[in-house]
């Protein structure tokens, strides 16, 4: 940077003055671009706003003065009826189409305009913030109108009634449709600030009954394999067709149902003949829409064990208490044993944070967030039945504000308008 | 205010319930008349009297008890009878099981606890403040001593009163 630099910026803007203040109208657009810019060397830039700036404003004027419509009297002296007529109708189509060129200018003019599938023109009662009065609209002093305000008013009204029969019945109804009934600010009567809640959505029943199948039946269990196995045969063996009329279902809602089985292991029992080995198995099963068993199966075979408890499991299938399709009502606790734990709520979207058995047993009962402590001893298969029962031992908060005589509201549900 | 004498009064009232009574009797004290009579407003027990030795007549327990009520009258209070007075409360069932399930201190006597604001806040949340177990249960009470008088934790937050945490009710 030299030191001359100042100096000669200093004569470049006495330069740029001197000629800025002559009146010259020719150059207007490059004085005006090119500002007094001290301490650049760079050259002057047009300046990039303007780059479409004035071609762009010659077009749109043109276009307003193509429709820019003629006045009659032009129309009469230069033109006979007929055509004046066609004229003045085509101004008419002219006009009205210029307005809705304008009312869509967005779309017309801005072809690069974002497209919105919510458009925001709209206030949904659900999901925006309710449009409601200003403060400013209260007033504290207003009051209804009492008897004798009121007379005095229709006195007023029918000494400035017009004489006509039609003028008079308009003035009425146009003095019974705005004549004011309270005394105070007139917003306070007309647009009041409401302490009234909008109006909720529409409820959207989501969830099934606990006994209801789901809708799709395609939906294969992974677990049931064994049993799959059965279904897939032409012939039905005879502990299926007993789970069948016992249960009611048919093969394929069978098919549906989430069947795992979950513990397995070696059982002996020792006898004066010798040790006689089982192998056990625990299962569950549940529908994933609120319904859930568990069932235990020993045998000599392993497969058939695992059989046996599988449709032990769906035997044992009773509805469990579901907050909202996902979690459960309130923290629960439960006991088998020395196995004791501990089963809490938890909000949307949190997972099934817990051991792999009551995983396992949310998955199938279609519980989706939850956490579980197993807080004393851990074993297997006293931690599912600990679950299982703690499951069940959930209250319904309906029927506790029942019994202490309380009005019960779930806010969530108010709050998002049963969308949750 | 004897928290000894609370933790007696919280395990008669969860006994009383579990062998299904139709009424109890506590001994009669200003902190336990206060917190029945927060238990009746919550719903967890229907009558609140103060009697003698023998329970009130039925019709009491299911009316405003007072002392011209003719044939039933209360005794009044007297510097002679007072030690011997009792409030005689009316148990809640509800679907054949009972409206007042458990009944737990939270302080206790060697270990009182106070809590501000922010904490209650956070138990009525269900969330553990201090050392204390927030409401995690359904239809969960936890009952405040303040110097507004005895009040439900929720009120307390709704006021913004701390206090000192007496009993926790489901």
């Amino acid at each position: 940077m030299s030191v001359a630099r100042p100096a000669k910026c200093l004569f470049c803007t006495f330069k740029q003055a001197a000629r800025s203040s002559k009146p010259s109208t020719s150059t207007s657009t490059s004085t005006s671009t090119s500002a007094p810019r001290q301490f650049s060397s760079s050259p002057v830039k047009p300046n990039p706003r303007s780059r479409h700036g004035p071609a762009k404003q010659q077009q749109e004027k043109s276009v307003v003065d193509e429709i820019r419509p003629l006045s009659e009297e032009q129309i009469n002296q230069n033109y006979t009826p007929e055509q004046a007529e066609a004229i003045k109708q085509t101004q008419q189509y002219l006009k009205k189409s210029f307005e809705d060129m304008t009312s869509s200018t967005a779309r017309n003019l801005k072809p690069w305009t974002m497209t919105y599938v919510q458009p925001m023109t709209e206030i949904d009662p659900v999901l925006d913030k309710a449009v409601k009065a200003p403060w400013t609209n209260l007033d504290d002093n207003s009051r209804l109108k009492t008897e004798g305000e009121l007379t005095e008013d229709i006195m007023r009204f029918m000494q400035s009634m017009p004489d006509g029969e039609k003028d008079a019945e308009t003035a009425l109804q146009n003095f019974l449709a705005t004549n004011r009934i309270t005394v105070g600010k007139p917003e306070a009567e007309h647009n009041p600030r409401s302490a009234i809640a909008p109006q909720t959505g529409k409820m959207v029943k989501q969830n099934l009954l606990p006994g209801q199948q789901p809708a799709d039946p395609a939906q294969k269990s992974k677990g049931g394999r064994g049993k799959e196995g059965e279904g897939q045969d032409q012939e039905v063996s005879p502990a299926l067709i007993r789970l069948m009329q016992m249960t009611g279902y048919n093969q394929r809602q069978l098919s549906a149902l989430r069947v795992k089985s979950i513990i397995s292991h070696r059982v002996v029992n020792q006898t004066r003949l010798g040790k006689i080995q089982k192998q056990y198995w625990l299962s569950v099963a549940g529908n994933q829409n609120g319904l859930l068993g568990i069932g235990e199966g020993k045998s000599e075979e392993s497969a058939e064990g695992m059989i046996q408890s599988q449709y032990r499991a769906i035997r044992n299938m009773v509805p469990v208490m579901r907050y909202e399709g996902r979690t459960i009502y309130g923290n629960v606790k439960g006991k088998e044993g020395a196995t004791e734990l501990e089963l809490y709520a938890r909000p949307p979207g949190f997972g099934l944070r817990c051991q792999q058995y009551i995983y396992e047993m949310c998955r199938a009962a279609g519980i989706s967030d939850i956490a579980a402590r197993v807080t004393r001893a851990r074993n297997p298969m006293n931690t599912v039945k600990a679950a299982f029962q703690a499951l069940q031992s959930q209250k319904d908060p309906e029927e506790i504000a029942k019994g202490r005589g309380k009005k019960l509201v779930d806010v969530r549900k108010v709050y998002y308008a049963g969308n949750v | 205010m004897s928290l000894v004498e609370l933790a007696n009064i919280c395990s008669h009232i969860s006994n009383a319930s579990k062998a299904r009574l139709g009424f109890t009797s506590i001994p009669n004290s200003k902190l336990h008349l206060k917190l029945a009579l927060q238990l009746q407003n919550s719903g967890f027990i229907s009558t609140v009297v103060r009697g003698g030795a023998t329970p009130p007549p039925a019709h009491h327990l299911l009316s405003h008890p007072s002392s011209n009520t003719p044939g039933h009258e209360i005794e009044p209070i007297t510097r002679e009878n007072v030690a011997s007075r009792k409030l005689w409360l009316g148990m809640k069932y509800w679907n054949s099981e009972p409206v007042l399930e458990k009944m737990e201190l939270v302080s206790k006597p060697t270990r009182r606890i106070w809590m501000d604001v922010e904490g209650l806040r956070k138990l009525v949340l269900g969330r553990q403040s201090g050392y204390v177990k927030g409401l995690g249960k359904p239809g969960e009470c936890l009952f405040v001593s303040t110097d507004k008088g005895i009040m439900e934790a929720r009120e307390c937050v709704e006021r913004k009163i701390g206090g000192q945490l007496l009993c926790k009710v489901r």
